[in-house]
């Protein structure tokens, strides 16, 4: 089906429905071209990239306004954390300083999660301030719907502060999710997605952090639900002293598909960036993931590692991992490395050579594989959490 | 009972496709220290993993029975029910699961329900301590990192745990230091000097004689090429050390 058949006009006139908040019409109209006029960068021909832009384009009768609903919990009263329309009314002057400041915006699905902007939530943490507890944000997908979940944060210089995004429900729906992290100087951002939407649902993500001087952000993803997940998560390390420790976990299991890419760019000199990904596949599920790694000419001294490894647990499973290091710079240090493969019949021998059955042992080797990403995520209640889903995916 | 023990008897084994083991009999009796010595590939190891069932290694003839019955048609994990226990000449490294988990994960399916949690965890604390083990050991993940004097002390942790009928040590002394050596031996004798595990019979791989100053066999039989060569007492261990597997290969080997 070729792209013009998206019925322009059905897409322009649900988007202006969506109205004038949290953005202008006529910003939702410039966002819906964007979204035309721009390569999703996944169209090259392979059997593995499924994500095409025609199959994934809200019809008619998916897009309505209420989408799904969103949930806040907000431990401390100093910070704001609320619905995007409150945003809209109380908080415009933040809203506008925290979207569309990370370029999410300007990538085909960013535009159109733009173009229908309305689900969300703004998170605003002033400068110096330390939350002990984590803010969460929950997302209930309504069935059937085309939704547009936008999560924004913004951490002022020297903030501290844990947030705990959750995707779920959507049976049968089509998500467009964003997320912009923007983290000032010297602020640390720990952020944990957990995508658990229903297992007919189609979701595509697109997130990006951009932490300033001497800011970490340390950001998680569970990538757990849907048929279709497609995303794609970018740190842009523009300034010195800059960290990113992103660790990754995705599981396609039954007919799961999962499309991923992680990109981190070195901008400036003297940031550090860890990778982490962990994934599995089980049953006929397929993966492909992408993990760059950009190193810019100018960024010596840069620190940077990826660090990839894929369980296969059954024959037909499949994942594709394709690193992709370009180093621009020479005075850097840069690992990458991966793994893919069944588990290794010696571990499955000595677990069964002290009594342990071979399927438990399979199963303790599959959950402890992922045990050095879920370290990486806040909580020990949030990783009992993920432990009991991915204990569920093993079967 | 008459057929108690680690029986083997015209044991023929191999790895790849290559036969090693040429027939192999040999018997260690509940309570009994048995030595296997031999020079490096003298096929020591394939014994080890033919009796224990690692699926690389295929058994072409011969009987293995524990207690008078038969292993050699059980999957490893039953073998190791039965109570066959095998301290590993490289412990595989399991990353993600720790020391304690898998530790009660094992003992749970050895002797179901036989310890409450509490229990448990007082009888880990009481046999790490014997081994000089830090606390923290419990919760690290399986031999993931570890040194070699660590990993061997978690074999034998796992050995005090489970407190096997049988127990096979393939070169536990290997590669450790004077300390490690002497905690393997408290290890075993302390499991030796225990009620539950005064029957425990020891097939003990070697191939350095200087365990055995730390744990006296009751027999010694040296494999060489295969076959076990020759069987006889402590002064065997002591002719090796003096004299090495060559005076051993001359007077045996073309017997052998
Ligand atoms: N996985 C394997 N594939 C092929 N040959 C092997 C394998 N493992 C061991 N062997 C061979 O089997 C023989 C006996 O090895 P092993 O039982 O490990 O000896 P030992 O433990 O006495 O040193 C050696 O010749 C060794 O090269
Ligand atoms: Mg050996």
């Amino acid at each position: 089906m070729p792209e013009s058949a998206l019925a322009d006009d059905t897409l322009a006139t649900a988007a202006e429905a969506f109205g004038d908040l949290p953005i202008a019409r006529a910003e939702r109209r410039t966002a819906l071209e964007r979204f035309r006029s721009t390569a999703s960068g996944r169209e090259r021909p392979g059997r593995y990239w499924k994500l095409d832009a025609d199959i994934l384009a809200p019809s008619a009768d998916r897009s309505h306004v209420a989408a799904g609903s969103v949930e806040i919990r907000n431990p401390d009263p100093r910070v704001v954390a609320c619905d995007l329309l409150v945003a809209a009314e109380q908080h415009a002057a933040r809203l506008a300083a925290v979207l569309g400041s990370t370029g999410v915006g300007t990538t085909k699905f960013g535009a159109l999660a733009t173009a229908f902007a309305r689900l969300g939530a703004l998170i605003y943490v002033p400068a110096g301030m330390a939350v002990a507890e984590p803010i969460e944000v929950r997302y209930v997908v309504t069935p059937g719907a085309a939704a547009y979940p936008t999560t924004l944060v913004w951490l002022e210089a020297g903030a501290h502060a844990t947030v705990i995004e959750r995707l779920d429900g959507g049976a049968d729906a089509f998500v467009a999710a964003t997320c912009e992290l923007r983290v000032d100087a010297g602020a640390e951002l720990t952020f944990a997605g957990v995508q658990r939407l229903a297992a007919d649902a189609t979701l595509v993500a697109t997130r990006a952090a951009v932490p300033q001087r001497d800011a970490t952000v340390i950001w998680s993803n569970a990538d757990l639900g849907a048929a279709l997940s497609s995303w794609e998560t970018t740190v842009t390390l523009g300034a010195r002293g800059a960290d990113a420790q992103l660790a990754t976990i995705f599981f396609p299991v039954g007919t799961q598909h999962v499309e991923a890419i992680s990109s981190v760019d070195h901008a400036a000199g003297d940031a550090t960036s860890e990778t982490l990904v962990k994934s599995a596949a089980a049953g006929r599920g397929q993966a492909r993931y992408l993990g760059n790694i950009r190193i810019a000419a100018h960024a010596q001294g840069t620190d940077a590692s990826l660090r990839d490894d894929a369980l296969l647990l059954s024959k037909n499973a499949h994942i594709d991992s394709v690193p992709a290091l370009e180093i621009a710079a020479n005075d850097v240090r840069a690992f990458h490395g991966a793994t893919v493969g069944a588990i290794d019949d010696d571990e499955i021998f000595y677990m069964q050579s002290r009594g342990i059955e071979r399927q438990a042992a399979e199963r303790m080797i599959a959950l402890g594989f992922f045990e050095p990403a879920l370290a990486r995520f806040p909580t020990e209640a949030l990783r009992d959490e993920l432990r009991s889903a991915l204990a569920e995916k093993v079967g | 009972m008459s057929d108690r023990g680690l029986r083997i008897a015209g044991l023929r084994a191999g790895v790849a496709g290559n036969e090693i083991l040429k027939g192999i009999d040999l018997t260690v009796e509940p309570g009994k220290i048995h030595a296997l010595m031999g020079p490096n590939g003298s096929g020591k190891s394939t014994l080890a993993f033919s009796l224990t069932g690692h699926p690389h290694y295929h058994v072409s003839a011969g009987t293995a029975t524990l207690d008078g019955e038969d292993l050699l048609g059980l999957s490893p994990d039953k073998r190791a029910r039965a109570g066959l226990f095998l301290s590993f000449q490289y412990p595989a490294a399991i990353p993600g699961v720790k020391v304690a988990n898998f530790l009660r994960a094992a003992r749970q399916a050895e002797r179901p329900g036989d310890l409450t949690p509490a229990a448990f965890r007082t009888m880990l604390f009481e046999k790490m301590d014997l081994l000089g083990m830090d606390t923290a050991f419990a919760g690290r993940y399986l031999n993931d990192g570890f040194s070699g004097g660590e990993k061997k002390r978690l074999e034998m942790l796992q050995l005090a745990m489970l407190v096997p009928k049988y127990a096979i040590l393939d070169e536990t002394d290997s590669g450790l230091d004077v300390d490690a050596l002497k905690d393997v031996g408290d290890a075993v004798a302390s499991l030796r000097a225990s009620d539950e595990g005064r029957d425990t019979g020891f097939l003990i791989i070697t191939h350095y004689p200087r365990i055995l100053q730390h744990i006296a066999p009751d027999v010694v039989h040296v494999m060489i090429d295969g076959r076990i060569a020759t069987t006889g007492g402590a002064e065997l261990a002591h002719r090796i050390e003096r004299d090495g597997y060559d005076a051993i290969r001359a007077e045996f080997g073309a017997l052998a």
